[in-house]
């Protein structure tokens, strides 16, 4: 016997464990399973829950940012009209989310705009056009609140559109898990 | 990662697979089919049987969540469940397996060898092994199980298990050795 025989006996612990099949048998188990699982109640709303909840979300945002829009003017000429605006100069935001908000909004991002790659086209280019009427909206409450610091209503409206934000974010990324 | 990481994140996905979230099965399966595979490809050494064997493992698995018990590590589970498949195919097959019964003088293991190995001729030879001891090789000397464990996936006395572990290098040694003689 060889000693080169024998350290190939030895070297049998390092053969690799995991040999990938030639086909993804993914579809073939999803059919079955999807059968299997019928009588499981709960899974048939699960399986369907992302898709749903992203077109609500989306369409939750929709409407929102409508009426956030829809109700910015008449504070920014109401203050025009008071002459709280002083020289048109907007003054600073008054209302910052805090860090740790800002933290996870940022990893969010970063995990939704990878997530949204995955997507079928057409629910990319919603949530994509979702998202930055969001940050749209949120841009003119700043301005506006930037004329109006002390505006609870338009603070209010700022921290929904956070909110609307992070509801879009968080069920791309639960649609991608 | 590490090894209890990567447990913990298998165990969360078996407790969402288990309330029907079949997106947390599919990431367990994408995690676990080629080690499923690899096993199964070498206990039977026919690559069409070998994905269905694979398939019919994630389908029992799914079937099985809720007797999933987290002591057990999800690979570890799921190599159990492929064992049964391939003996259950072998029995409705009839293809019958040999083992050695005589294990009194099989019980020590002295192999530790190390070096560098070419992988394709390893392969075949093992691919070339009786039934029985080609699947306690490749349970105990590539996936790593204890006799114990082994015998228990087999059913089969762990005296049994040693003896094929034995059997099955000394044929690799012989067969090695004939090959680099041809």
């Amino acid at each position: 016997m060889s000693g080169d025989n024998e350290g190939k006996v030895g070297a049998i612990g390092e053969l690799p464990r995991d040999i990938a099949p030639a086909r993804d048998l993914w579809p073939g188990i999803a059919a079955a399973i999807g059968a299997a699982a019928a009588p499981r109640h709960r899974r048939s709303w699960v399986g369907a829950r992302p898709v749903w909840a992203l077109a609500a979300a989306v369409a939750c945002v929709a409407v929102g940012v409508w009426i956030g829009r829809a109700s910015l003017a008449p504070p920014s000429a109401t203050l025009a009209r008071s002459g709280m605006v002083q020289d048109g100069v907007a003054r600073e935001v008054s209302y910052s989310p805090d860090a740790r908000f800002l933290r996870t909004r940022e990893g969010l991002l970063r995990e939704v705009s990878e997530r949204l790659a995955q997507l079928p086209p057409d629910v990319r280019t919603r949530v994509e056009a979702s998202l930055a009427t969001v940050q749209r909206a949120r841009a003119d409450i700043e301005s506006a609140l930037g004329r109006d610091p002390g505006n609870a209503l338009l603070q209010e409206m700022l921290v929904n559109s956070y909110q609307d934000e992070m509801r879009v974010l968080t069920t791309v990324r639960e649609i991608g898990t | 990662m590490a090894d209890g990481g990567v447990a913990s994140m298998d165990e969360a996905l078996v407790a969402r697979a288990g309330a029907g979230d079949t997106r947390a099965f599919e990431r367990l399966y994408r995690e676990h089919v080629g080690r499923v595979h690899g096993l199964c490809l070498r206990m039977v050494r026919d690559t069409q049987l070998a994905e269905d064997y694979t398939q019919e493992t994630f389908i029992r698995a799914w079937r099985a969540l809720d007797r999933f018990e987290a002591r057990s590590r999800v690979s570890t589970w799921l190599h159990r469940i492929a064992v049964n498949v391939i003996l259950e195919r072998r029995r409705r097959r009839e293809l019958p397996v040999e083992y050695v019964e005589d294990a009194a003088e099989y019980d020590r293991d002295n192999d530790t060898l190390d070096t560098p190995v070419e992988e394709a001729e390893l392969e075949a030879t093992i691919a070339s092994l009786p039934q029985g001891a080609r699947d306690v090789l490749t349970l105990c000397g590539i996936y790593g199980y204890a006799h114990e464990e082994v015998a228990r996936m087999l059913g089969i006395a762990e005296g049994t298990c040693k003896a094929q572990l034995h059997r099955a290098r000394a044929l690799v040694r012989a067969r090695l050795e004939s090959g680099a003689r041809s």
